[in-house]
């Protein structure tokens, strides 16, 4: 054996070079190597985390490969302690938003082509991180609460179910909003949320806005009003990235400018109201 | 349902190139029309003081025809324009900033000194 060592160290390793060689050229002519990505997947809990860092690994692709298909050949293959979620896996659910390259998107509706031979993963934004990429949506759910993100019929709607035809008036201006499967992607592509933890962000506003117009819902005013305060719709400052980054291709910009429209016709309405009755706006 | 005490929410550190370099052009509009009101807080009281400084005269002039822009988008936006549009809107209206600006600066070369 040490001759061995010695006799290759002295021969500058030429034969142990030489031997491996045309087996690697004759794998290559078999089978070329098959296309593959390098993941970059943050790594670690909650954010601010000491261990958090990033973990990289090669993904070997192929055709309309998307990013969901992408965290699952790592987590069966590579990595089986990697944290994510997701349910439904053709964009119905909602559950797999992350981050992919720095902008929120639905792993499960991103296809790996034109990503780039780099691709790098991180939870959602704004959400309190679990573990790895997988979030706490409670906050989200919360705020859903609080815009009061469910139909109360009028008394009219339990006698009988109620009529919104499908080309009125009323029916087309919710036509894009009602289409919200909360996945949280406007939330955590909004700067605002960021900034103030207590505005209600454009998912349950958008919620809102939809209920507001709903002719079925008993809610209307007072729903306005707790909507329309400092943490809801007025905090907007119409900077577009939940209508960029809405995967429903929603605006829920439009659905916050549509409730502050409302909540200043209302205004208005009663100030014109109570100057026509000769009393003091309020009294 | 989740046991989480104390959430930290995760913020895109401010510091991070990654963090602007994935930003959209709503937010671009947004964080320049800001950063023109402030750059213009700063430069009002100096106009006010000595209103023959052009360089001061004609970064006025650049700051308030941009912000002017992306403030007539908001309210062009807050009065039912639609958003599908909101960001033809915001080149049209930076197109137009910027035409307006150097209309205004050099069709009246009388008003500065570095050219008359």
């Amino acid at each position: 054996m040490n001759e061995d060592a010695q006799l290759s160290e002295g021969t500058q390793e030429k034969p142990a070079q030489e031997e491996p060689a045309p087996e690697k050229e004759a794998q290559s002519q078999e089978a070329p190597k098959p296309p593959s990505v390098r993941v970059r997947i943050r790594r670690g809990g909650a954010a601010g985390d000491p261990d958090e860092h990033f973990d990289e690994f090669q993904v070997e692709t192929g055709p309309r490969m998307t990013v969901l298909d992408a965290l699952v050949a790592v987590q069966s293959a590579q990595e089986p302690t990697l944290s994510f979620r997701y349910s439904c896996r053709v964009g119905m659910c909602g559950t797999c938003a992350l981050k992919v390259n720095g902008r929120p998107a639905w792993a499960c509706r991103t296809r790996l082509e034109g990503l780039g031979d780099e691709i790098t993963l991180e939870p959602l934004a704004n959400f309190p991180v679990l573990s790895d990429l997988a979030v706490d949506m409670s906050p989200f759910f919360e705020k859903m609460k609080r815009a009061r993100g469910w139909l109360e019929p009028t008394s009219l709607a339990e006698k009988a179910p109620a009529l919104i035809a499908p080309n009125s008036r009323e029916r087309k201006r919710i036509e894009p909003h009602i289409e919200c499967i909360t996945c949280g992607i406007c939330y955590a592509s909004c700067s605002i949320v960021g900034h103030d933890s207590d505005y209600l962000g454009p998912a349950a506003l958008n919620r809102a806005y939809t209920l507001v117009n709903d002719s079925r819902d008993a809610l209307g005013l007072e729903r306005l009003l707790e909507v329309c305060t400092e943490d809801g719709a007025w905090r907007c400052h119409s900077q577009y990235n939940c209508t960029e980054s809405c995967p429903k291709g929603i605006s829920p910009t439009g659905a916050i400018k549509g409730l502050k429209r409302r909540a200043v016709a209302g205004g208005v309405k009663r100030f014109a109201a109570s100057i026509f009755r000769g009393r003091a706006p309020g009294a | 349902m989740t046991s989480v005490k104390d959430p930290v929410p995760n913020k895109p550190p401010v510091w991070k190139i990654s963090a602007w370099r994935s930003m959209y052009p709503g937010m671009w509009s947004w964080v320049l029309q800001r950063l023109s009101a402030l750059a213009l807080i700063v430069l009002f009281p100096i106009h006010v003081m000595n209103p023959y400084i052009d360089s001061v005269r004609i970064t006025m002039l650049l700051l308030v025809v941009w912000h002017s822009m992306h403030g007539i988008k908001v309210i062009l936006t807050d009065f039912g324009f639609p958003d599908r549009h909101q960001r033809k809107l915001l080149w049209v209206l930076s197109a137009v900033g910027v035409a307006a600006f150097f209309w205004l600066a050099f069709m009246h070369k009388e008003y500065w000194r570095f050219m008359s």
